[in-house]
């Protein structure tokens, strides 16, 4: 197992978020990941990208704690969080917004957010978690929706409100799962923003995504899966020129640029 | 970099609730008090022993429905309730009633931690079913005890609450319900509200935004075991005598559920009025119909259901959501 080290006189740049080594998740015969290792750095934007089956959603599920990984470990801001439950990787620092959004149906859009706001991190208060919900309905977009019924939402509001009740819970880290999704061109380009804005406010993201304009416009750094393995890494501009990365994701020169 | 979302509108921040949604929950109470003072003529005495039955039926609708607003559908409240009053029966021979009364509670929670743990990773039907094979195991082991310890499948006797005094007793469970539902009331204002309504809206999702799904559950069970404990420990000194079958009956576990439904779940308010009305409209029936009160009795809670999908509470509430009590 490798150490995470990093440097304090490193640029914060510089400091490793999150860190997978050698991650592999077995479900009977298929090896749905298979010795995933890749490094997160602080304010990092982070694409996950491959075909369908590629298991970027499994690979999610393993960071976010939904499954025990069959082999490898994983490091969230230098502490080993391998074996360590939902709940606690959420107190450690790591966010997640769903791909199909969950709200808490019977709630506002405003308890929704409270929630992650007063279980996220220990110590806040009720009223603290409050306040923390209305300010992030605020800037997420949703101030006017504070008190409907997540039920009432659009699908944009509603991956509005996974994304703040996301951020609520105050991630270094924060996972989103094809939010780009369902959403008309306009509206992604709005969620575009949303991500930026999230990046602005000193989190990391990772983000998983089909729409190759998106990852294009987002990501600093791209991971290419296939086949539950990684099959490259680097900037937008290096895995679309990589010939292995162009047969395999989409077939077609075309469909990588579409 | 200029951002969409900073243009948004601000919002208006609400209270939680204010302290005008407490005022049917004071008149209830206001009503229960002065029962037994007003003129009930020579029927006194009978309107009163209902009256308790309702705040006792009141009571474990009440604290079946704080667990069930943490997701768990449980059909074991008669176990707990039964441990109450077995409890109490056995305690109350040995001490003071109002030392026995917290014991035979406190134990029923602890038994409850119990089951808690067992069922922690089972939900909806299987949940359902393991809590009623619960009160089984309960049942069976109570009736399986020596004779001289909890007087077998015969029953034993319970020491009378109070010195058999009616009216004490109704101001007793009086008490009992009012501090149900002053718990009530202090889970609503607290996380624990907020924990239970994210586990019972989606368990995974809750973990997710870092509620530790197992604490909440576990305390979920304790407080409403705990609380139909009291509950059967007044059943039981107020009936002198108590068997295993009876006690720990489906339908002392059903009646809570249905009872809850029909007031209006995950409120403080809407078991304890569906179990007025109930058991109210239960006795009317009972001596008008005669014979086939309990078609009645079912044909009037299955149409209530149908037309008042959140029971009687769904009358009451102006507001779609939230700020409710």
């Amino acid at each position: 197992m490798t150490a995470v080290s990093f440097q304090p006189s490193v640029a914060s740049q510089q400091e490793v978020v999150l860190r997978a080594d050698g991650l592999s998740k077995r479900f009977g015969g298929l090896l749905a990941v298979q010795n995933v290792t890749f490094t997160q750095y602080s304010g990092e934007i982070l694409a996950v990208i491959g075909p369908n089956g590629a298991g970027k959603t499994t690979l999610l599920n393993l960071l976010s704690g939904v499954y025990r990984p069959t082999a490898g470990r994983l490091h969230l801001l230098g502490r080993d969080v391998t074996g360590e439950s939902m709940e606690a990787r959420c107190h450690a620092g790591l966010g997640r917004a769903f791909q199909i959004v969950r709200p808490f149906p019977e709630m506002t859009v405003h308890e929704n957010v409270t929630v992650g706001a007063l279980f996220g991190k220990a110590g806040v208060s009720l009223p603290e978690a409050r306040e923390r919900a209305y300010d992030l309905l605020e800037r997420t977009g949703l101030a006017a929706h504070a008190e409907k019924a997540a039920h009432e939402l659009t699908l944009l509001q509603d991956k509005r409100l996974e994304v703040a009740r996301a951020l609520a819970t105050q991630p270094r880290v924060l996972l989103l799962d094809e939010v780009m999704a369902g959403l008309r061109p306009a509206e992604a380009q709005e969620a575009v923003q949303l991500v930026r804005s999230v990046q602005g406010s000193g989190v990391s993201v990772l983000f998983i995504e089909h729409i190759m304009p998106v990852v294009r416009d987002l990501a600093d750094r791209v991971v290419v899966m296939d086949q539950g393995q990684v099959l490259a890494e680097g900037t937008y501009r290096e895995v679309t020129a990589n010939p292995q990365v162009v047969a395999a994701y989409l077939g077609t020169e075309e469909g990588l640029h579409a | 970099m200029s951002r969409a979302m900073e243009t948004s509108r601000t919002v208006t921040r609400r209270p939680d609730f204010t302290a005008r949604a407490l005022v049917p929950l004071g008149l209830f109470f206001g009503l229960a008090l002065v029962f037994p003072f007003l003129p009930l003529g020579t029927r006194a005495e009978y309107l009163l022993q209902i009256a308790f039955f309702t705040l006792v039926a009141a009571i474990l609708a009440l604290s079946w429905d704080i667990l069930a607003r943490s997701g768990q559908v449980s059909l074991a409240h008669a176990a707990f309730y039964g441990l109450g009053a077995y409890g109490f029966a056995l305690l109350g021979k040995v001490m003071p009633w109002f030392a026995a009364m917290p014991l035979a509670a406190l134990i029923a929670g602890l038994v409850s931690l119990i089951l808690g743990a067992v069922t922690l990773r089972l939900s909806g039907m299987y949940f359902a079913i393991a809590t009623l094979a619960f009160t089984e195991v309960v049942r069976t082991i109570i009736q399986n005890l020596p004779e001289s310890v909890a007087g077998g499948a015969n029953g034993l006797l319970v020491p009378a609450l109070l010195g058999g005094n009616a009216r004490a007793q109704y101001f007793l469970a009086f008490g009992v319900l009012l501090f149900t539902a002053l718990v009530s009331l202090a889970i609503r204002r607290s996380r624990l509200h907020h924990a239970f309504a994210a586990i019972r809206q989606g368990e995974e999702t809750a973990r997710v935004l870092g509620v530790s799904v197992v604490r909440y559950k576990l305390a979920a069970f304790f407080i409403s075991s705990f609380l139909a404990a009291l509950g059967g420990v007044l059943f039981a000194g107020k009936t002198f005598f108590i068997n295993p079958l009876e006690t720990f009956s489906l339908a002392n576990s059903i009646a809570p559920l249905t009872t809850s439904i029909f007031g209006g779940l995950y409120t403080t308010l809407g078991p304890m009025l569906g179990a007025t009305v109930l058991r109210v409209a239960e006795e009317l029936l009972h001596n008008s119909v005669k014979n086939g009160y309990l078609v009645v009795y079912g044909l009037v809670l299955m149409l209530t259901i149908l037309w008042l999908p959140r029971g009687l509470m769904g009358l009451l509430r102006r507001g779609k959501h939230g700020g409710e009590l």
